[in-house]
């Protein structure tokens, strides 16, 4: 269908559109207009990415600027069906306009998954892959093969010299799949095709580390323009994406490595000082000269900023005492002898950055100021060694970054010493963890950078804790609520067992057998009364593990075995998605399954139980995050010092942000139905939390249920969804026509001429005035309620 | 702090060259190294062979002779490492430059590297002699500036310390208020809700809307105002940091750097030193004494027979006349005028206009001299 939002034609490639898609399609247009950032929640299954998709290109294709779209997406499986989705919709432009655009999307995903190369796409390893496709296409090795040395080259990448540069595919939306099929056919590499397109696509979509992660954002994605539109989809997550981008682990194994490749370093030093001399002369004037040139790149404004490479120290030269080459090589071995000797220590330490560079300094003699050129000038030197198998500096390069990130940043990172893998363990395995706490440090090039960053997801509740985590202000901040014509989804708290005493996971009761005999009765119950599959969340695999063997001595097992085939999700990738395999196949057969997992594992985040593969959701105990780890309580204090952001309210928002994200798992879309229940007391106080669109389903009569009363209400709830359901019962109310859309407009724009004129009729305003009242107000509305039916029994 | 214990683990069948023992069977083994030769050993044969003096290393091939007292742990694994921070800490301690004693950065910069070449020769041992006499060289005449400037490094270093010790307790602080505004928010909310339930127990049914209604709204009125106290708090805090940030915030004050001129010709691109002149006391009139006279000085009284008769008179003087200024009036009139050179000023004019009326000014002026001639 094709309707009209302020002047911008916008074609659906679908015959209807759900309301809340044409409010968020008006949102993001008026954000795209007004040139800023926005936060926007959208309920999971109302069709987020299509509509994204569509106004997106609408707006590319109406207005002259042509504004390129950088679409982030978590994982390959969500990338590819985005790509998907896009095709479909430039089809159907296609079809409408009668003409096809000059249009080019791709998606761009790692070597590993595309390449094409009869050796290396065998190899297993991504960084094995990375290494070896970098062997045969570096630029040095073209040369040495030019000057007639022996050194192999892949044929696909070779190939694409031959075409044009800015022509390496044809026009059009390419899915990865469809991507390595072009490529197949005409024997060009798909990776480096899309990497080479980029600045001639109108659409990349590919993964957060593209951008978020400094390493590779440095090579993929500094040439981006200024006025791209960015936009994070299932962004719910984005905070820890960028701390982890910055956060470094070090290991003594890979100090080991990382000194292992010092001296390898050392040794083709030397090599190159009898053969080559002159390259590494020349290497050392231009470091004498500074890193200039990148400064100059900057200063034109073609690069997005490095968090790793701050722009004050492109103004300055190089320091003297690490312009050798020997000289840096040394520098580099007293630095790992240094963190080796503090590996040593058996207790458990934290420090800052500056008490960390002070102790440094007394014992070693290093000074902050070449450490802070350490990953720039590790890079130089590799790039004039012209080495080949860079893998095996990964460890070096993983320790300069390090030294690089330790002597820039005074705030906003610690140092955290930790000696024993485990509290009980006796065996020794130090690892320094250097963990980034800011979330804004890995985003302020990007928010900076781009003129419109778009972050949407599910389940973004509360809002503002966004903006202020990552640092930014935003233009348009808003969450959609779900327009339904029946009630598709029943979400309930239930915070008592079936003897009426309070169920929950906090530490003190979790292990209480009343407490985890009426969570097994929970889960018979559903299991008995829900058709297909049931999926049960727990807070953690430890947790799971202890209750399930309790189950099992309790017969609660052998009780649920009766109606559901049981499934449990396991760390290991391979098992769980065996595990999931086996679970969708019972649920396509017979009496279904239920599936035990964790709401932090990987099946909460990206799996779908659409449909009969998920009829019931069961949410057990709020899933907090551990709290004693070090890391965590470095970053609530962090939180509190600087966002003013309380550390309950971190702790319960993290918690109810995967509650919800589980509980959307089972709601794919309108003609979809489900039961959500969160079974622990503390759900009853933290129901403001969650996301507006479940918030909004629950009737205050469920948020304080037992058992019992869950299962009746379950009950009756699964048989009216029995009916039968026409689509045709949903026009109009969830789902419009383009009829329906001018309906709405026309009645927008009476009531917005109404309200200029201030004839504001009593009638209306006795509707309006409660409404904003009831957001400001919320707190009120329960206690109205309580206080009328204290009245009602008073009569 | 992280080697002050190095017997924490090593590899269980470490061995000591010496006397061959291993760890697994003396677990508390301890190998010393002494910075003459850095050959390792066990502390028991430390003790066995150096406790009656000075005695040569016991391993093979090296004939340097060690005493016990320069013995001690390693700090770091790889004995090279170990020796060249050895090394670098005595050359540090003699090249102490400081960035801000040299003309640009690039003369840093280059004084970075020679010091990375010394370090280099030394511990690679190549030019050894002639570098050390360098260093030797160097150390003596620049012995002052030296000094100086490790001064300042130790009070740079002591500074700091202070500062993080006091940003430690400040976080602690901080977070105690923290707790402590949570304890009370919770505590606050506790009684709100227990005197509610107790009106409510007790008020008759009726009433019980407005009850409610009442204590929701003076629960909002109490947070928000405790809401408002806080941030007051807070505001004050934040000046507080800021104050006491500013205090220690203090700039070093750089190194004078005496006798600088005199390690230039090792060390190039220094910045000269300027001994500034001492500065003059203030002089607020610019030289300008008050009563002082270019021409004249005047004295306590004039004889003059007119004037005699009124210095007598008290009616007169009764009112405030004072003979003084009637002297200094008429001096200063008398001598007015005797800085200007009428003829110098006139050729100059005829200079620059040809024509030109000349006044008889030069008369005036010889007639003041005259008087004042006669009053002095």
């Amino acid at each position: 269908m094709k309707f009209f939002i302020d002047d911008l034609p916008v074609l659906f490639p679908y015959p209807r559109v759900y309301p809340e898609q044409y409010a968020y399609m008006c949102d993001l247009k008026k954000t795209l207009d007004a040139g800023g950032h926005c936060v926007l929640e959208m309920p999971s299954g109302t069709g987020k990415t299509i509509s994204l998709l569509s106004l997106i290109v609408a707006y590319q294709q109406h207005y002259p600027e042509h504004r390129k779209l950088i679409y982030c997406s978590r994982t390959m499986s969500e990338i590819e069906k985005a790509l998907a989705e896009l095709k479909g919709l430039m089809k159907y432009r296609s079809k409408e306009l009668g003409h096809d655009e000059e249009f080019r999307a791709l998606g761009l995903t790692s070597r590993k998954n595309l390449c094409l190369h009869p050796s290396v796409k065998r190899e297993k390893s991504g960084t094995v892959v990375d290494a070896r496709c970098r062997s045969l296409t570096a630029g040095f090795v073209k040369e040495k093969k030019e000057r007639g040395e022996d050194v192999d080259l892949c044929i696909y990448h070779e190939n694409l010299d031959l075409l044009e540069p800015h022509n390496l595919v044809p026009p059009g939306v390419f899915t990865l799949d469809g991507l390595t099929r072009y490529g197949e056919e005409h024997k060009q590499c798909p990776y480096f095709s899309a990497r080479r397109m980029m600045p001639w696509c109108n659409i990349i979509i590919y993964s957060y580390h593209y951008l978020l992660d400094p390493k590779i954002a440095e090579r993929v994605s500094r040439e981006l323009s200024k006025d791209c539109i960015v936009v994070f989809d299932e962004a719910h997550n984005i905070d820890n994406v960028c701390i982890e981008s910055l956060s470094i682990d070090l290991s003594e194994d890979s100090l080991r490595k990382a000194t292992r490749g010092a001296t390898n370093l050392e040794r083709k030093i030397e090599e190159m000082k009898s053969t080559d001399a002159e390259k590494l002369q020349n290497e050392y004037s231009k470091l004498v000269e500074g890193l200039q040139q990148a400064e100059q790149a900057r200063e034109e404004d073609q690069f997005i900023a490095n968090p790793v490479l701050p722009d004050d120290l492109l103004k300055e030269a190089v320091p003297g005492n690490i312009r050798r080459a020997e000289h840096f090589i040394s520098f580099l071995k007293r630095f790992i002898e240094y963190l080796k000797t503090r590996m040593k220590v058996t207790h458990t330490i934290s420090e800052t950055p500056p008490s960390f560079l002070t102790h440094l300094k007394d014992l070693t003699y290093i000074e902050r100021k070449p450490l802070r050129f350490c990953a720039e000038r590790l890079t130089s030197l590799v790039r004039t060694l012209e080495l080949v198998n860079i893998e095996d500096y990964q460890p070096l390069q993983e320790v300069a970054t390090f030294a690089t990130l330790v002597a820039t940043y005074d705030k906003g990172f610690v140092l955290i010493l930790e000696p024993f893998e485990s509290e009980a363990a006796t065996v020794p395995n130090p690892v320094l963890h250097f963990t980034c706490l800011d979330a804004a440090i890995a985003i302020k090039p990007v928010l900076d950078r781009f003129s419109s960053v778009i972050i949407t997801s599910g389940t973004l509740s509360p809002l503002e804790m966004y903006p202020k985590m990552l640092g930014f202000t935003t233009v348009m901040q808003e969450s959609y609520s779900m327009t339904l014509a029946r009630r598709s989804f029943l979400p309930m708290i239930v915070t008592r067992g079936s003897d009426q005493a309070q169920v929950s996971s906090s530490f003190g009761i979790r292990n209480d057998p009343g407490v985890v005999r009426n969570y097994g009765t929970l889960v018979t119950e559903f299991a008995r009364i829900t058709p297909d599959g049931v999926v049960v969340f727990f807070p953690s695999y430890l947790y799971m593990e202890s209750i399930i063997s309790m189950w099992q001595g309790m017969g609660i097992l052998d009780q649920i075995w009766n109606y559901k085939l049981i499934l449990v999700e396991t760390p290991d990738a391979q098992e769980s998605s065996l595990a999931l395999e086996t679970y969708r196949t019972a649920c396509c057969n017979g009496r279904g399954a239920i599936l035990f997992c964790v709401a932090r594992g990987k099946v909460s985040e990206g799996i779908d139980f659409d449909h009969h593969y998920g009829r019931a959701v069961l949410c057990i105990g709020v899933p907090f995050q551990y709290t004693e780890s070090r890391i965590l309580k470095a970053r609530l204090e962090f939180l509190r010092e600087n966002y003013r952001i309380r550390e309950n309210d971190f702790l319960s928002f993290d918690a109810m942000r995967h509650a919800a994200q589980c509980l959307g798992r089972v709601l794919r879309g309108k003609d979809d139905y489900g039961v959500m229940v969160l079974a622990d007391r503390r759900f009853e106080r933290k129901r403001p939390q969650l996301p507006k669109w479940i918030n909004q389903a629950m009737l205050d009569s469920e948020t304080n249920l037992s058992t019992d009363m869950a299962v009746a209400n379950a009950k009756n709830f699964l048989r009216t969804m029995a009916q039968p359901f026409k689509s045709k019962d949903q026009e109009g109310i969830s789902t419009w026509s383009l009829a329906d859309i001018e309906r709405h407009e026309a009645k927008r724009k009476a009531e917005e001429a109404r309200m200029m004129h201030g004839e504001v009729d009593p009638a209306q305003r006795a509707n309006q005035i409660p409404s904003t009242l009831a957001i400001i107000e919320d707190e009120y509305d329960d206690d109205d309620i309580d206080a009328d039916m204290l009245m009602l029994d008073a009569q | 702090m992280a080697s002050k214990n190095g017997i924490d683990r090593q590899d269980e069948d470490e061995v000591c060259p010496v006397c061959k023992s291993s760890r697994y069977l003396n677990p508390n083994m301890r190998f010393l190294i002494n910075p003459e030769c850095y050959h390792k050993m066990c502390e028991s044969c430390v003790d066995r062979i150096f406790s009656s003096g000075p005695a040569s290393c016991p391993v093979a091939g090296c004939r340097k002779t060690l005493r016990k007292n320069r013995f001690r742990q390693q700090t770091f694994e790889d004995i090279g490492v170990e020796r060249e921070v050895d090394i670098r800490r005595r050359v540090m301690h003699i090249l102490n430059r400081r960035e801000e004693e040299f003309d640009s950065k690039r003369a840093y910069d280059d004084f970075l590297e020679q010091r990375e070449e010394i370090i280099a020769n030394l511990v690679c041992r190549t030019d050894v002699a002639k570098t050390e006499a360098q260093l030797q060289a160097y150390a003596q005449e620049n012995m002052q500036s030296i000094k100086a400037n490790q001064l300042l490094e130790e009070q740079e270093a002591t500074s700091f310390q202070k500062k993080i010790l006091m940003e430690q307790e400040e976080a602690r602080l901080r977070q105690q208020m923290a707790r402590e505004e949570y304890e009370n928010e919770r505590r606050e909310q506790q009684a709100t809700r227990e005197d509610f339930l107790t009106r409510l127990a007790s008020g008759s049914s009726v009433d019980a809307a407005a009850l409610a209604r009442e204590g929701n709204k003076v629960h909002l009125k109490k947070s928000s105002a405790r809401r408002s106290e806080e941030e007051r708090i807070r505001q004050k805090q934040a000046a507080l940091r800021g104050s006491e940030g500013k205090r220690t915030g203090t700039p070093l004050t750089t190194a004078d750097t005496a006798g600088a001129v005199a390690g230039a010709g090792f060390i190039k691109g220094l910045r000269k030193i300027k001994t500034p002149e001492p500065e003059k006391p203030y002089d607020p009139f610019m030289g300008l004494v008050p009563g002082k006279r270019d021409y004249y000085t005047q004295l306590e009284s004039y004889p003059y027979a007119f004037l005699d008769k009124l210095r007598a008179d008290t009616t007169v003087q009764a009112g405030g006349y004072a003979l003084q200024e009637y002297y200094s009036r008429t001096l200063l009139e008398a001598f007015a005028g005797l800085g200007c050179f009428v003829q110098e000023e006139v050729a100059e004019r005829d200079a620059t206009s040809a024509l030109g009326l000349s006044k008889p000014a030069s008369t005036e002026g010889a007639a003041m001299a005259a008087v004042g001639e006669k009053a002095a």
